[in-house]
C-alpha cells in the first residue's frame, strides 16, 4: 500500500459514510497509545496542536502551530494547503466561517485524546459532527511501503540499542542514567524519539519508566526499547540480569520463548488476533500458568505501533480484528510469572502472505550479562 | 518556547527532600488556599506534556500516563497514577505524597473523594489540558459545578522560592556547558546531529532531566527538530537547546560561527537593551514594543511573542507579547528573546533573566549578548 492508496481509501469510506470532510485533531503530545490522525492524513508529526481538513474531493488543508513551523509542515507534506496559525482552534473557526466547511457533513477523528481546551472548543464548533476515528484509523492499519521500511529501520535501531544495553550496564549505574544513554545512542543512530521503558530489580513487578534507582548485581533488567524512525515506532522487549542468571529463571524465560513463538506462529493472514493471544496462553496454561494470562496479571500480548494508527490494536482475547498482510505490530509475552516477577519478551512482525515476519535479526534470549 | 514533545519523559525526576523539603510544598499549597477562601480541596491534573501545577504541588512528574493529584483544604493528599498498580513502585519515588493509587474509574473516584476529603468545592487545577473525554468524565461525576483555578496558582508559580532559584542556576549552567559542547563540535566541522547530539550528552552527563533541541539547516531563517540523521556540516549554525533539572527548564538560542555574524550582532544589542528593561512593575507589552522600536526586521519566531516566565514549564504566563498588560513580577524568572530576520541573515538571541525587587541578574546569555 502507498500513502496515496490510503488516502484513497479514506475518502471512499467517506463517501459510505456520507462525509463531505473530515477534521482530524491533534494537540501535539505524541505518545505511543494514543493515535494522531493529523499525521495519519499528512505525514507530518507536529511541535504544538495541529488539525487537517480533508475534503471528500479537493485539496486538503493542514493547519500547522505554532506558525514558525509552517514551513517544515509545507516541506513534509508539498501537496497540502498549509495554514501558519497560532490557535490551531481559531484557525478551524476561520476554515469554517469562510467556508471551507460550512454545510458539510463533518466527520472528526481525534476529538477524544486532544486536550479539553482545544477539543471542547471543536465540539461547541462543530456540534453535529460525527466520530470519524474509524474511518482514518483503520486504513491505516496497513502500513505503507514507507513505513513497513520505517519499522525495518527503527527494529535495527533497537537491537542496536539492546547491544549498547548490554555494554553498558553495571551495577552502581542509575536506571535513569542508563535510560538516558540509550535515548541519546538510539538518536546517533536516526532514532527521533524512544519510548523507552526500562527498570531494575531483583524481582520487577512490572515494565516500568525508569527511576534514580541504582542497579544491583544479582538485578533482573527488563527493557522495552522502542525507537521511533521518521514517526514508525518499532520495539523489542528484552530481559537481561547483571551477573549470573538462576536455572529457574532460565527455564522460565525459556517458556516465554515458547509462548512467543507460538504467538509468532498463530499469526497469519485470515486469523482474528485473538488467536495470536489464545496461542500465547495455552503454551502457558500447559505449565500451570493459567491464573496469571489474564487481569490482573496481563492485559494484552502485544499491540500495534505507529504514532499515527494503533491497529490492528491489542494482541488481546477480545480482538476479532482480522489480521491482514502488511499489518506491523507486537507480539510480547510479556508475564509476571510467581517464581520469577516480570519478565519482557518480544517481537515486532510484519504480517505477510506466509505468516508473521519478525522484524528482528535476533529473537529475544535471556541475556547474562557478565561482570 | 515549544520543541517536540516525546512520548515518554526519561531522565532523573525523583524527589529531592535536600533541594524541596516538604515546606516548601506545603508553604505554596498554604498560599494557594490564601488566595481562595472558599476552596475546599483542589483536582491537580498532569499529564507529560502540561504537568507545571501538578510538579509545582507534589513534585511529581508523569512519565508515561497523566496523574490527578486529590489536596483537601485539611489533611494529607492522594495522588492517582495512570497505569495500574504496578506502576505505583515506579512512580513513588518521584513525589512526597504517599497515598499514591492507580487512576482508573476517574469520576467515580473524584466524586468519592469530593464527598469524603475535598469538600463541598473543589476547584480544578490544570483542567485545559485533561484529554476531552477525561474532562467529560469529571465533569458529570461532579454534575459540573466545579471551577477551574489554574489561573490563580500560576502568579504564585511566578515567584520563585531561594530554592527554585539556585536550581535555575544550575540548569543555566548545564545550558551553557551544553551550548559550549554544541559550538566546540561545530568548530571541529562535525555534522549538524552529531553536533547537536554532542550537546545533548553533555546536559546528560551533567545530570540533565530533560534536554529538546531544534536547529536550523537554512542559516537560521527556520528552525526544526531532530527528524533524521543530518552529516553535512553547517556554519552559521542556529540553535535552540532547553535544559531541565529537578524540574526546572531553562532555554538558550544562539548563532555559532566563527566569523563575525553582523545580524546576530544587531540581535544581541537589542536584548540587552531588552533585558535592562525588565524591571518589576514593567508591563510586559511594553518589553515588547522596546523590541519593536529597534526598527530591525523581526525574525517570524520571535515577532509575536518575545519571551515569557519560565520554570516548571517551558512556557509559563505571562508572555512578553504586545497587548500583554501584566506585569513583570519581582522574583520572576524570564526568558527573552529576540531575533532579526532580513535579506543579510538570521539571528535569534535569547537570556534568562532573574528580576529582583530592584534590577535584574542575568542568568545565562547568548554569546552575541554577552560581549
Amino acid at each position: 500500500m502507498t500513502f496515496d492508496e490510503r488516502l484513497a481509501a479514506i475518502r471512499a469510506a467517506m463517501i459510505e459514510h456520507k462525509l463531505d470532510a473530515i477534521v482530524a485533531i491533534h494537540d501535539g503530545a505524541h505518545f505511543i497509545e494514543t493515535p494522531n490522525p493529523v499525521f495519519v492524513l499528512s505525514g507530518f508529526k507536529s511541535l504544538g496542536p495541529t488539525a487537517m481538513v480533508l475534503p471528500r474531493d479537493g485539496e486538503a488543508t493542514l493547519i500547522v502551530t505554532p506558525a514558525w513551523d509552517a514551513d517544515r509542515a509545507a516541506e513534509c507534506c508539498p501537496t497540502l494547503r498549509v495554514i501558519a496559525a497560532d490557535d490551531v482552534a481559531d484557525a478551524l473557526a476561520s476554515a469554517r466561517d469562510h467556508g471551507s466547511l460550512r454545510g458539510a457533513r463533518i466527520g472528526i477523528a481525534g476529538l477524544a485524546f486532544t486536550r479539553w481546551d482545544i477539543a471542547g472548543r471543536l465540539a461547541q464548533m462543530l456540534p453535529h459532527a460525527r466520530a470519524a476515528d474509524g474511518i482514518v484509523f483503520d486504513a491505516a492499519a496497513v502500513k505503507t511501503v514507507e513505513e513497513i521500511a520505517n519499522a525495518r529501520e527503527a527494529t535495527r535501531i533497537a537491537e542496536l540499542g539492546y547491544a549498547r544495553l548490554i555494554e553498558i550496564a553495571r551495577p552502581g549505574m542509575s536506571e535513569d542514567a542508563l535510560a538516558l544513554e540509550l535515548k541519546w545512542y538510539t538518536k546517533t543512530l536516526g532514532a527521533e524519539d524512544n519510548f523507552l521503558l526500562l527498570c531494575a530489580g531483583p524481582r520487577n513487578a512490572a515494565v516500568a519508566p525508569s527511576n534514580g534507582r541504582t542497579m544491583q548485581r544479582g538485578d533482573i533488567l527488563v527493557a522495552e526499547i522502542t525507537p521511533s524512525y521518521r514517526g514508525q515506532l518499532a520495539q523489542i522487549c528484552r530481559t537481561a540480569t547483571l551477573g549470573p542468571a538462576s536455572a529457574d529463571l532460565k527455564h522460565k524465560y525459556d517458556l516465554l520463548v515458547r509462548a512467543m513463538n507460538a504467538g509468532i506462529g498463530a499469526a497469519h493472514p485470515g486469523a482474528p488476533m485473538a488467536a495470536v493471544c489464545c496461542a500465547i496462553n495455552t503454551v502457558l496454561e500447559a505449565e500451570g500458568y493459567g491464573e496469571y494470562c489474564h487481569p490482573p496479571h496481563i492485559r494484552r500480548r502485544g499491540h500495534g505501533l505507529g504514532f499515527g494508527s494503533i491497529r490492528p490494536g491489542d494482541v488481546s482475547l477480545d480482538n476479532d480484528s482480522v489480521l491482514t498482510e502488511g499489518m506491523v505490530f507486537m507480539i510480547h509475552p510479556n508475564q509476571h510469572l510467581p517464581e520469577t516477577g516480570y519478565l519482557l519478551c518480544g517481537e515486532p512482525v510484519l504480517l505477510t502472505a506466509h505468516g508473521a515476519e519478525p522484524l528482528t535479526q535476533r529473537r529475544s534470549a535471556l541475556v547474562e550479562i557478565g561482570l | 518556547m515549544l520543541a517536540m514533545n516525546p512520548t515518554l519523559l526519561i531522565g532523573p525526576a525523583d524527589w529531592d527532600p535536600a533541594r524541596f523539603p516538604r515546606e516548601e510544598f506545603a508553604t505554596r499549597a498554604e498560599a494557594f488556599w490564601r488566595a481562595n477562601q472558599s476552596a475546599t480541596g483542589a483536582i491537580v491534573y498532569g499529564d507529560r506534556v502540561n504537568h507545571a501545577e501538578l510538579a509545582y504541588l507534589t513534585n511529581f512528574t508523569p512519565k508515561l500516563e497523566a496523574a490527578l493529584a486529590l489536596i483537601p483544604r485539611q489533611g494529607s493528599p492522594q495522588l492517582l497514577v495512570g497505569g495500574g498498580a504496578n506502576m505505583l513502585p515506579a512512580a513513588k519515588p518521584l513525589t512526597f505524597v504517599e497515598d499514591l493509587r492507580p487512576l482508573r474509574h476517574v469520576g467515580k473516584t473524584v466524586a468519592q473523594w469530593a464527598r469524603e476529603h475535598g469538600g463541598d468545592a473543589p476547584v480544578l487545577i490544570g483542567s485545559a489540558f485533561m484529554p476531552y473525554a477525561l474532562h467529560q468524565e469529571i465533569a458529570a461525576a461532579l454534575a459540573s459545578k466545579i471551577g477551574d483555578k489554574t489561573a490563580e496558582l500560576r502568579p504564585l508559580m511566578v515567584r520563585k522560592s531561594a530554592r527554585e532559584l539556585a536550581v535555575l542556576r544550575e540548569a543555566c549552567a548545564t545550558l551553557d556547558a551544553a551550548i559550549a559542547a554544541i559550538r566546540a563540535s561545530q568548530a571541529a566541522g562535525a555534522g549538524v546531529t552529531a553536533t547537536i547530539l554532542a550537546g545533548e550528552q553533555v546536559a546528560n552527563r551533567a545530570g540533565a532531566q530533560d534536554i529538546r533541541t531544534l536547529f536550523s539547516l537554512d542559516g537560521g531563517r527556520t528552525l526544526r527538530p531532530f527528524e533524521t540523521l543530518v552529516e553535512r556540516a553547517v556554519d552559521p549554525l542556529q540553535v535552540y537547546v532547553a535544559v531541565r533539572r529537578l524540574g526546572y527548564w531553562t532555554e538558550g538560542l544562539a548563532v555559532l560561527t566563527a566569523p563575525p555574524h553582523p545580524c546576530a550582532q544587531r540581535a544581541g544589542t537589542v536584548l540587552r537593551e531588552a533585558v535592562s528593561r525588565m524591571q518589576a512593575g514593567a508591563r510586559c507589552s511594553e518589553i515588547a514594543r522596546g523590541i519593536a522600536q529597534a526598527n530591525l526586521a523581526l525574525h517570524p519566531l520571535t515577532a509575536r511573542i518575545a519571551g515569557n516566565a519560565i520554570g516548571l514549564a517551558l512556557e509559563e504566563p505571562p508572555l512578553i507579547a504586545a497587548g500583554c498588560e501584566e506585569r513583570i513580577e519581582p522574583g520572576g524568572v524570564y526568558s527573552l528573546r529576540v531575533g532579526l530576520s532580513d535579506e543579510r541573515g538570521h539571528a535569534i538571541v535569547s537570556a534568562m533573566v532573574a528580576v529582583r525587587d530592584r534590577g535584574n541578574e542575568v542568568l545565562w546569555s547568548s554569546p552575541e549578548a554577552a560581549r
